[in-house]
């Protein structure tokens, strides 16, 4: 037998080096104890990634655990050799310790593309200044941190994802980071605070996805914006000054998003949407629109409007999903007869798929269902779960009287 | 449409020659029916042992690099003008390439499959998978590298050193340059548990050579602490370990204390500390002829630099090290600098020479010496078959190769426990278990 030859070795750079990209850090690192040939080799990788799996630290004392991180981290920077394209720290025990500001800084020397900073316990960390320098930053993702960008900050030229989750920043500070990022695709806010109009002036945005507490949405410029999850995480909007007399939310939401495809309005944002006057069709039908979720309380009239008014208005929706609040729904009274109406139609030309959850079968809901199913031609599938079993067999039995446009249509119970 | 009807065309026939049999055929009144099948493409490949093939056309595309020659140079097309693969890419790797092209450019396969037959198609030995690597990556077919990548990183994610070499065939030459992350000492329990741990594995031995040491002999200006006493300490119970003389001469600079890799043969006595902050800064520590003192505080620091492949590093980068390596001893301690200098220009003198190690260790052809500043440090003198403090470097030829390993540990289980503060860390065979307990 002949003597085996070292191949792996001899692997083009580039492959070796996406070969240890994928390993944890402290595989890529030991691997320079293989052999002469891999001493550095791991020191070109692109991608750091220090988080909780990567590097194992089991003992009990918290500063032990800490300091033997930093003490990695430091020392893996420091023998780095080589341009960094993404960093990410996310360890569960390293409290905003000061020492991120000096790699933040070490980094901001080179050119990285990806940043990834989760804080795990704690308060907000407050970013150094050298974080705004990153000139050629691409993906940005904080996670419990604090924004204070300094005043000569223009933004980040080439960032196309941010992500910013449990964050804290000011009013302006938020504005000028979205409209100065003018190639910014990807927007995601979960858990903000420090600011509650979400102004958003995006020309290259694609995604926007946020969750939280806010009081006003606006969209500027926005006309790419395809995909949009709202959620708003408080029942009602507090100022109600501002929910009276004022002009119709659901017509300044829906102005400046013409080409979006699919839209979720999750927990409360129905209810903002229910300020001011709610039309019975939007002026502009939103022709692109093919997939639309909504977290709705069947028995509030408003909200029924809402969704109702947005089911008028997009003609092309091939699938439909609607979630009930069951817990709120059995403080009101049912609201009957809204969806029956005779000269309530519309066609659903293109829709498939239907999703009906969270409910108890009561008044509006089956009108609801009983709407979707008499004006959907090509439904293919209806699936409705109750929130509880009670009443189940009423509804089953409800269900199975509706009339159905689609002669392909099936409606499934599906169990709570 | 009878059969006769039918045109039969050949899988090697050229457009113009089925252009022809279609106006032929169109000259008759009957219906002409051209199988589909049979005027699927094919592009004429030369393997890398000669033989020429043909593959169909939409099997080959998916290779980037196939799609390039045929597009943009035209070739393919023919026998003579068949297409030449690339060194990397042998007979048989091609063959399989072909099976990974032939599945996956068919349309409408769910996600799902993809990945199944991915992961049986990466079902091979790591030899196979190496190559097939690196034929993917000559045909610039990225998925696959992507898929063999990873399968690759999979072999190696978490195996000791030992292990992914047995498994690719790596030469261990690492012996005196392995290098370790540095650890910084800290002043806890773990840490010593940590250490003692590392040389678990070698307590047996050191009990054996306990009985066979000689401790009478004792120089007066020995350290209080017995030998026993060390040995006991090493086996685990520090309660023997009478409090050291923490002698700080050196001013701690917490920010450079990041402490020294070290080096050690197997069979070799001797582990230099050296403080090391940058890549590519080897250390070498002398072997059996010469006995090193380490300095054991937390600057420890070898300034002489041996290297022993000069292939792989530059002239400009050792240059750069040894400057630093001078710089870094100049910080080390305003009283040494002098003192650094004449260590370091004693072993200077030319370039740091290529230290060869062969196998017991001589350093006949080392024309310079190995220098460690040490400070305070306890050494066990061959001579003597005893304990001794020094307080200055000094050097001491040594007795045995065998004998050092143990004395080594010693020295460093002693130093440690005397220099709270000192960074200590044994390279050897050890180095795995060392990082394997971060």
């Amino acid at each position: 037998m002949d003597t085996e030859l070292d191949r792996i070795s001899s692997l083009p750079g580039h492959v070796l080096d996406q070969i240890l990209s994928v390993l944890p850090i402290r595989d890529a690192v030991r691997t320079s104890n293989l052999s002469r040939k891999w001493r550095y080799k791991w020191s070109h990788i692109p991608h750091l990634v220090f988080d909780t799996q990567c590097i194992s630290i089991t003992s009990e004392d918290q500063t032990i655990v800490k300091n033997k991180l930093v003490n990695i981290i430091d020392h893996v920077l420091l023998l780095h050799n080589g341009p960094i394209y993404k960093f990410k720290l996310s360890h569960r025990d390293l409290l905003g310790v000061s020492d991120i500001d000096r790699w933040i800084l070490h980094l901001s020397r080179g050119s990285t593309k990806e940043f990834v900073l989760e804080i795990w316990k704690g308060q907000r960390y407050k970013l150094p200044s050298c974080l705004y320098s990153f000139e050629n930053l691409i993906h940005l993702e904080l996670f419990n941190c604090l924004l204070k960008p300094p005043l000569a900050f223009k933004g980040f030229r080439n960032l196309k994802s941010l992500d910013l989750q449990h964050v804290t920043l000011a009013q302006e500070v938020f504005e000028n980071l979205i409209s100065s990022c003018a190639l910014l695709e990807r927007l995601t806010l979960m858990n903000f605070d420090g600011f509650t109009h979400l102004k958003i002036n995006a020309p290259n945005l694609q995604f926007f996805d946020v969750g939280g507490i806010f009081d006003d949405v606006s969209f500027e410029n926005t006309f790419l914006l395809t995909l949009v999850s709202i959620g708003l995480y408080v029942n009602g909007i507090n100022d109600r000054n501002v929910s009276r007399g004022s002009s119709s939310k659901m017509l300044r939401f829906f102005v400046n998003l013409p080409h979006i495809r699919r839209l979720e309005i999750q927990s409360y944002f129905i209810k903002y949407l229910a300020i001011g006057k709610i039309p019975s069709r939007l002026p502009k039908s939103c022709m692109d629109l093919n997939y639309i979720s909504i977290r709705i309380n069947f028995n509030d009239f408003e909200e029924n409007s809402v969704a109702f008014c947005l089911l008028k208005s997009c003609p092309n929706l091939q699938e439909i999903e609607m979630l009930g609040r069951p817990e709120e729904q059995a403080a009101v009274g049912p609201l009957a007869g809204f969806w029956g109406d005779d000269h309530w139609k519309c066609l659903f030309g293109q829709l498939r798929l239907v999703k009906i959850a969270g409910i108890s079968g009561i008044g509006s809901e089956l009108d609801c269902i009983k709407f979707l199913l008499s004006n959907s031609p090509v439904l293919e599938q209806m699936t409705v779960k109750p929130a509880s079993s009670e009443g189940g067999l009423e509804l089953v039995k409800e269900l199975l009287r509706f009339r159905r446009a689609s002669i392909q249509a099936e409606v499934i119970y599906l169990e709570p | 449409m009878s059969e006769v009807d039918m045109a039969v065309v050949k899988p090697e026939a050229f457009v113009d020659d089925i252009i022809q049999l279609m106006r032929n055929c169109l000259k008759g009144s009957n219906p002409v029916a051209i199988v589909c099948q049979m005027m699927r493409s094919y592009i004429w490949i030369q393997t890398t042992d000669g033989a020429v093939q043909q593959v169909e056309q939409e099997v080959a595309m998916f290779c980037p690099m196939i799609c390039q020659e045929v597009i943009q140079k035209g070739r393919g097309s023919s026998k003579n003008h068949a297409i030449s693969l690339p060194q990397g890419v042998g007979p048989s790797m091609f063959s399989l390439i072909l099976d990974y092209c032939r599945f996956h450019q068919v349309p409408g396969r769910s996600n799902k499959e993809h990945k199944s037959f991915d992961e049986k198609f990466v079902r091979m030995d790591t030899k196979r998978l190496c190559e097939l690597t690196s034929a993917a990556d000559s045909l610039q077919l990225k998925p696959l590298v992507d898929l063999t990548s990873r399968a690759l990183a999979r072999i190696i994610e978490g195996k000791t050193p030992e292990e992914i070499r047995e498994i690719f065939h790596l030469p261990d030459d690492l012996t005196e340059e392995e290098k370790l992350e540095p650890l910084k000492n800290t002043n806890d329990d773990p840490r010593i548990r940590l250490l003692n741990r590392l040389y678990a594995k070698k307590r047996k031995e050191l009990k054996e050579r306990e009985k066979l040491k000689d401790v009478e002999g004792r120089e007066e200006h020995v350290d209080d602490r017995s030998v026993d006493d060390l040995l006991s300490f090493i086996n685990g119970d520090s309660k023997g370990m009478k409090t050291s003389k923490n002698r700080k001469k050196h001013q701690k600079r917490k920010d450079q204390q990041k402490c020294a890799p070290m080096y050690k043969k197997d069979s070799n006595a001797f582990s230099s500390l050296c403080h090391n902050a940058k890549v590519g800064h080897e250390l070498q520590s002398s072997l059996s002829e010469t006995l090193k003192l380490q300095d054991v505080t937390d600057m420890i620091f070898a300034p002489t630099v041996g290297f022993e492949d000069v292939d792989e590093i530059d002239p400009a980068l050792k240059e750069e090290i040894d400057r630093e390596v001078e710089d870094f001893a100049r910080i080390l301690n305003s009283d040494w600098p002098e003192r650094m200098q004449e260590l370091l220009s004693l072993g200077q003198g030319k370039r740091p020479a290529q230290l060869s190690i062969n196998g017991n260790g001589t350093l006949k052809r080392f024309g310079m010496t190995v220098v460690s500043v040490t400070l305070y440090v306890i050494v066990w003198m061959e001579r003597t078959r005893s304990w001794a403090t020094m307080n200055s470097a000094v050097w001491i030829p040594a007795q045995t190769t065998s004998g050092w390993n143990n004395f080594d540990q010693m020295l460093m289980q002693v130093a440690y426990g005397k220099q709270k503060d000192c960074i200590l860390i044994d390279v050897n065979s050890h180095l795995s278990d060392l990082w394997r307990a971060l």
